[in-house]
């Protein structure tokens, strides 16, 4: 009898979303019930706020061209990993010479910092993540230009 | 190293991100890879009404332009499916997932019919949902443990809080929601039927897949 009614209910495609909200407000409570987990001192990619820095919060130390430390995981898969985490192109390098409030700017425009983490050794996510946006993106262009039937 | 799904067979590095091959997710990986062949070579279902009380039929045509949408998302969504299939890191993982959901609303949102609209309108809503617990998920390991990394993760001196695995499944059923809403619209006898199955599959992939990722960390 039970299963006749959830089945009833599933049919219904109108009532997945709601079923599904309450699963993951239930979820969420069990979550927080289950506070405080264990933060893991040992963290990969570390990076410390440097005062007085230009780059901040965004700087990962060393000098371009020689090699920074980056606790990564596997080191041995990315061995060029630090030698341009600090390189700058001569207008950003000009910005963070003159101002110490524009990390955001510098690290957002072309030329800024790279940071190495995203291009390097999580090369593929950040390949993924910009092919989510491309899909909804075309997707989003598909409906807008679809004719009405 | 608790191997769930067979030896590594051998590795794929992409920086810290290790793909790997079992037995059990070199099997997906093929699966999805033929589906995926199937679907850039087969055309599209017409669908045929009979008129009732005479000989007269109706054949459905589907345009150019929609087949060829179709066509794109199902391949794109047999991409994500074969990368979410044999990449070992968490949040690779949920990233491949999000995109197996976006291309799978893709898929059904395509179709030219109101109720299809809408299914495809309350779909995107649960896979827009979805992307929160995954994401947590991937969050709450990369905090506790230290590491993303699958293979890291299967040594038994790991452990992961029971919170941060219930938070994935639920993730990965939110994205995977597409059946549902895609048996319900009728999708599967709507014109240009074989795009669809590509939902169903992609759905049941990543089902397969997480079962081995929740008993490997």
């Amino acid at each position: 009898m039970i299963i006749q009614k959830i089945s009833r209910a599933l049919s219904n495609f109108d009532n997945i979303l709601p079923i599904f909200a309450a699963a993951c407000a239930v979820m969420s409570i069990i979550t927080l019930l289950s506070l405080p987990l264990a933060y893991h001192e040992d963290q990969l990619y570390p990076k410390q706020i440097v005062p007085g820095s230009p780059l901040n919060p965004y700087d990962r130390g060393g000098p371009p061209f020689t090699q920074a430390v980056i606790h990564s995981q596997y080191p041995a898969n990315s061995p060029t990993a630090g030698y341009v985490t600090s390189y700058l192109t001569p207008l950003s390098l000009f910005i963070s010479q003159h101002t110490s409030y524009m990390g955001t700017t510098i690290v957002a425009h072309p030329g800024g910092i790279l940071d190495e983490i995203l291009y390097n050794t999580r090369g593929l996510d950040t390949v993924v993540e910009p092919t989510i946006l491309f899909i909804a993106f075309a997707i989003a262009a598909y409906i807008f230009r679809k004719r009405e039937a | 190293m608790n191997e769930i799904g067979g030896a590594p067979l051998f590795f794929l590095e992409f920086g810290d991100i290790v793909i790997y091959f079992t037995p059990f997710t070199i099997t997906l990986f093929l699966l999805a890879l033929v589906f995926t062949v199937f679907v850039l070579v087969s055309r599209p279902e017409r669908q045929i009404d009979i008129a009732f009380g005479g000989d007269a039929y109706y054949a459905k045509e589907i345009s150019l332009s929609e087949l060829r949408f179709r066509r794109f998302m199902s391949i794109a969504c047999g991409l994500a499916c074969m990368g979410a299939m044999v990449t070992g890191d968490v949040f690779d993982f949920t990233l491949f997932v999000s995109l197996v959901g976006i291309c799978n609303v893709g898929i059904v949102a395509a179709v030219k019919s109101r109720h299809v609209q809408n299914a495809a309108y309350q779909y995107g809503l649960v896979a827009l949902a979805g992307t929160v617990p995954l994401f947590a998920a991937a969050a709450m390991v990369a905090a506790t443990t230290g590491t993303l990394s699958m293979l890291e993760l299967a040594k038994d001196t790991i452990q992961v809080p029971l919170a941060a695995r219930a938070l994935l499944v639920l993730g990965v059923m939110g994205e995977g929601m597409a059946p549902f809403y895609a048996a319900k619209a009728e999708m599967f006898r709507a014109p240009g039927a074989p795009y669809v199955i590509m939902c169903s599959l992609s759905s049941l992939l990543i089902f397969l897949r997480v079962a081995e990722v929740i008993l490997l960390l």
